[in-house]
């Protein structure tokens, strides 16, 4: 198979879809049988107004939130109703809205918390081996600050927890990564050094599905967009398509 | 078999007791929405209140009615004084496990000085009209349970009021709901929250002051109401005082309608075996509130 | 401790580090096994047994309170059901005092599997709700049940050594709460170098995230709940065994409960060493008390103040309290980049940073659209 071939497959292969999904809070729905599906190995982006279910979406499919109705698949696998812990281990990370960061432990901790052991020896042996420290290492050093290991995470800046929340969830290997609001209170200069970052670990074979506000950020970085308004998809598309849709201007303007 | 009349009686008493516990934890559960915490020390002011209508009924012969005029505002204060000075000065990652240590020791020491200042010995008040009753369709039924009872009544019936139909009762509710969105509206969520505790102490002052009109009282007292409200609060749903009146009215009656067959002891079981159920089968609790999901 | 082996510290400073360490053991050892023969009367062993009790007791409640953060105000309970599950298969059932020991542990161990259940399927306040009623429901349940139970009576438990003179009983036993400590600190020192326990701390400091990263929380959290059971139950049932009578008052109460989270949290109890500290100094100030001022309600206002004042003002303890000062003594004579700039990042960021965010965490849980 060429490598043009092999790309051509990833290219049409679906990551994460749902069917239906639907979630409501007391009388307010959040979620409205929401069909929608994210391709394998793309970097997917998913837009809306405040509101429009994008959180909402990213902690159903991830096993935060109980969804009332709807199925989600990963590679056709059924992941729905699973718990986020099997979710995480089928090869999904996320990041949080907020960044979130386990703030009293260092940062090399916060890696190393990352390594699921699967056999009862595994985790009772001792945590933070060699090969594991060498490869959260690996993983600071790339984000570029591996020379904070040792301090507690909540001593680092917003943008430094932005990127050891990131270099954590790359310790757990996942396939495909959920970013919620990436470039959230970061300056333009870390904007670009997450924007590069991702750009060379999709080039690396993972796959993204971000949630951003920032529509430079989105129409640079994405190869596919969903936008979403009340709870349900209303458009998706290559972004140069998106950006046109009047559907899309309409939702954002409140038209 | 107990006789129709006893069953009746049981009913009516349920009824009464499940007053109180309906208003001692609509207090429970302000604290819970306004701050998520569990206030442990809630029984044991409960008890400190029945003490201050017991001593100064002793000292100065006054009805133990009376000293409510003096303990609901002091509660009150006592409470927001609390939350402004106590709770709010706990680190926020940890405070409901925090605040729950911070209430205990709040109520390790209230039983101490209880202890230190009456002694442990049981006290009870004896009023012209302790002993007077009346029969109601067969079912004996003493006149300080029913003053108890329209107390209680009429202090949820006030909450209610207060907080479904006053602008402070709004602020009070949207900041239990979604403490953001209250502040996004310009609402002073700090300052409600401590209005919130001073309410919560409020009704134990109430409560206390019920209980002891018919109630034998000792210090370490309050551990036996902390357990059953606890328990009411979880059944109710965490953070739903509706919930928690039906489950305290619910749970009072099937403790009355238990201590038929059953010691009191035994009769008071049935708060707990409630509360593992609930937890281990429908831990949101059975008559709504979302908070409960989370926590 | 723990941090010691995986920072890439100089060999000399970790070897000395280490060697201090291990000598510091040591002579803590040699103290605390030296401790019978040096003590002037068996009085003296019975105050060393008691502090030795509430050091395993509140190491035991820290494998829950210090790993995860969850706060049990109802470990008493567990302690109480160890206690009377071996004196009852003792005198019922007739087993020997120590296999009725292991076999009360064992049957604790089964017990807090549903406890547990109930208690951790939600978080954060109805795990101490759970705890509380475990302690109130046993009482109720041993003082009513008196048929069984002997109530309030109490339940005499035989004596495991029917022929051993009375000092050689304390003396004994005195060893046998030592190696129990020792174990349960052995057990508290693997998990919290092991992966486990840096799951369980993850847990400690952010449910969803650690359960984002893939760690099974609930499954993580039932297996040390019921470890930290077992633990508080053969302390509860050694008890039994040494003291020979039980009182379902004092079994179940919520005070015993209370002075394990103290002494824990007086320590320390992120630190291996903590709770066995805080045990050190409340045990004694408690034996001390009672001595000099007999049993008085004041011991319960002592009690709540101090526990208040060490939530207030050191919830991580005396340790990183003592450590910190410590610090700032080495550093004023010191001055390595690394900590300059450790020490402005905390300066800039620290405080207002970590708690900013940790509020927005925990208030926004309910989780609604973004």
């Amino acid at each position: 198979m060429s490598e043009a071939e092999a790309a051509a497959e990833t290219a049409a292969r679906p990551s994460l879809a749902t069917v239906g999904l639907s979630k409501a809070f007391g009388g307010v729905t959040a979620l409205d049988s929401a069909t929608v599906t994210f391709h394998h190995g793309k970097v997917n982006a998913l837009i809306g107004p405040n509101g429009s279910g994008k959180t909402t979406f990213f902690n159903c499919v991830t096993g935060m939130i109980r969804p009332d109705a709807g199925r989600t698949t990963y590679r056709g696998r059924d992941i729905t109703r699973k718990p986020p812990h099997r979710i995480a281990r089928a090869g999904i990370g996320r990041s949080f809205q907020l960044c979130r960061v386990f703030p009293r432990m260092t940062v090399l901790d916060n890696l190393l918390a990352a390594v699921q052991p699967s056999s009862l020896a595994g985790q009772l042996a001792r945590a933070g081996r060699r090969e594991e420290t060498e490869r959260a290492r690996g993983w600071l050093s790339r984000m570029g600050i591996e020379h904070l290991e040792r301090a507690e995470a909540r001593q680092l800046s917003w943008g430094q927890q932005k990127l050891l929340e990131l270099a954590g969830v790359l310790m757990s290997e996942p396939e495909l990564i959920l970013l919620d609001e990436p470039a959230g209170g970061v300056n333009p200069a870390l904007i670009n050094r997450i924007c590069d970052l991702v750009r060379e670990l999709n080039a690396e074979g993972r796959t993204f599905l971000i949630v951003e506000h920032n529509m430079d950020l989105v129409m640079s970085l994405s190869d596919h967009v969903v936008v979403f308004d009340r709870g349900r998809p209303i458009a998706e598309g290559p972004p140069s398509v998106i950006q046109s849709d009047e559907r899309v201007l309409g939702a954002y303007l409140g038209v | 078999m107990p006789s129709t009349s006893l069953i009746f009686q049981s009913i009516v008493l349920g009824v009464l007791l499940g007053g109180l516990y309906a208003l001692l934890a609509a207090g429970l559960t302000l604290y819970f929405g306004v701050m998520r915490v569990v206030m442990i020390a809630h029984s044991a002011f409960l008890i400190l209140a029945a003490y201050l209508a017991w001593y100064a009924h002793r000292e100065t012969g006054i009805d133990p009615l009376l000293t409510l005029v003096a303990t609901v505002p002091l509660f009150f204060v006592a409470g927001v004084a609390m939350q402004r000075l106590l709770l709010t000065r706990l680190r926020p990652a940890t405070l409901t496990m925090m605040s729950v240590l911070l209430t205990f020791s709040v109520a390790l020491t209230i039983e101490g000085l209880l202890g230190y200042a009456f002694s442990g010995t049981q006290r009870r008040i004896r009023l012209g009209y302790s002993s007077a009753g009346f029969e109601f369709l067969g079912a004996r039924i003493a006149a300080v349970k029913l003053i108890a009872f329209g107390m209680a009544a009429l202090a949820l019936l006030g909450l209610y009021v207060l907080m479904k139909h006053s602008r402070f009762g709004q602020a009070l509710r949207a900041t239990i709901q979604q403490r953001e969105a209250a502040q996004l509206l310009g609402i002073d969520t700090d300052r409600i929250a401590g209005y919130g505790f001073g309410l919560g102490l409020a009704t134990a002052a109430v409560g206390g002051t019920a209980l002891a009109l018919d109630t034998t009282i000792y210090p370490s007292l309050h551990w036996h109401w902390i357990g059953p409200l606890m328990a009411i609060i979880v059944v109710g749903g965490l953070g739903s005082v509706p919930g928690a009146a039906i489950a305290a009215m619910t749970l009072g009656m099937l403790q009355s309608l238990l201590q038929l067959e059953l010691s009191t002891t035994w009769a008071q079981t049935v708060f707990y075996v409630a509360l593992f159920a609930t937890l281990a089968f429908r831990p949101q609790g059975f008559f709504g509130g979302r908070l409960a999901q989370r926590f | 401790m723990r941090k010691g082996s995986e920072l890439p510290l100089r060999a000399g400073r970790l070897r000395t580090s280490t060697l201090l360490h291990v000598g510091a053991l040591l002579a803590g050892v040699a103290v605390a096994l030296s401790f019978p023969s040096m003590a002037p009367s068996p009085y003296e062993i019975t105050v060393g047994i008691a502090i030795l009790n509430y050091a395993v007791l509140s190491t035991s409640w820290n494998f829950v309170g210090g790993f995860t953060g969850y706060i049990s105000l109802g470990h008493g309970a567990f302690a109480g059901l160890g206690a009377y599950g071996t004196g009852l298969l003792v005198t019922k059932a007739e087993l020997p005092p120590f296999a009725a020991l292991f076999v009360a542990a064992a049957l604790v161990a089964a017990l807090a599997v549903p406890v547990g259940y109930a208690a951790l399927r939600v978080r954060g306040a109805s795990f101490v709700i759970v705890s509380i009623a475990l302690v109130l429901i046993l009482l109720l349940v041993f003082q009513s049940w008196a048929s069984f139970t002997g109530g309030s009576r109490g339940l005499v438990v035989p004596r495991p050594f029917p022929g051993m003179l009375r000092s050689e009983h304390h003396r004994t036993f005195y060893f046998l709460f030592a190696a129990l400590l020792g174990v349960a600190l052995l057990t508290w020192w693997i998990i919290d170098r092991s992966r486990f326990g840096m799951g369980l701390k993850a847990i400690r400091e952010d449910e969803d995230k650690a359960q984002s990263l893939g760690t099974p929380i609930f499954a993580y959290k039932l297996v040390v709940f019921v470890v930290s059971a077992t633990f508080t139950s053969l302390a509860g049932g050694l008890y039994a065994l040494w003291f020979g009578d039980l009182d379902p008052v004092f079994q179940f109460s919520i005070l015993s409960g209370a002075y394990m989270v103290l002494m824990a949290l007086l320590g320390g109890v992120r630190h291996l060493y903590g709770p066995l500290l805080g045990a050190l100094i409340v045990g004694y100030a408690l034996e001390y008390s009672k001595v000099e001022y007999g049993d008085t309600p004041l011991h319960l206002v002592v009690a709540g103040l101090l526990l208040g004042v060490v939530v207030m003002f050191m919830p991580d303890g005396v340790i990183p309290a003592a450590t910190a000062l410590l610090a700032r003594f080495r550093t004023s004579g010191e001055t390595s980049i690394r900590e300059v700039t450790a020490a402005e990042l905390k300066e800039r960021h620290g405080q207002g940073n970590g708690t900013d965010e940790s509020e927005v965490r925990n208030s926004e849980r309910s989780g609604s659209g973004g």
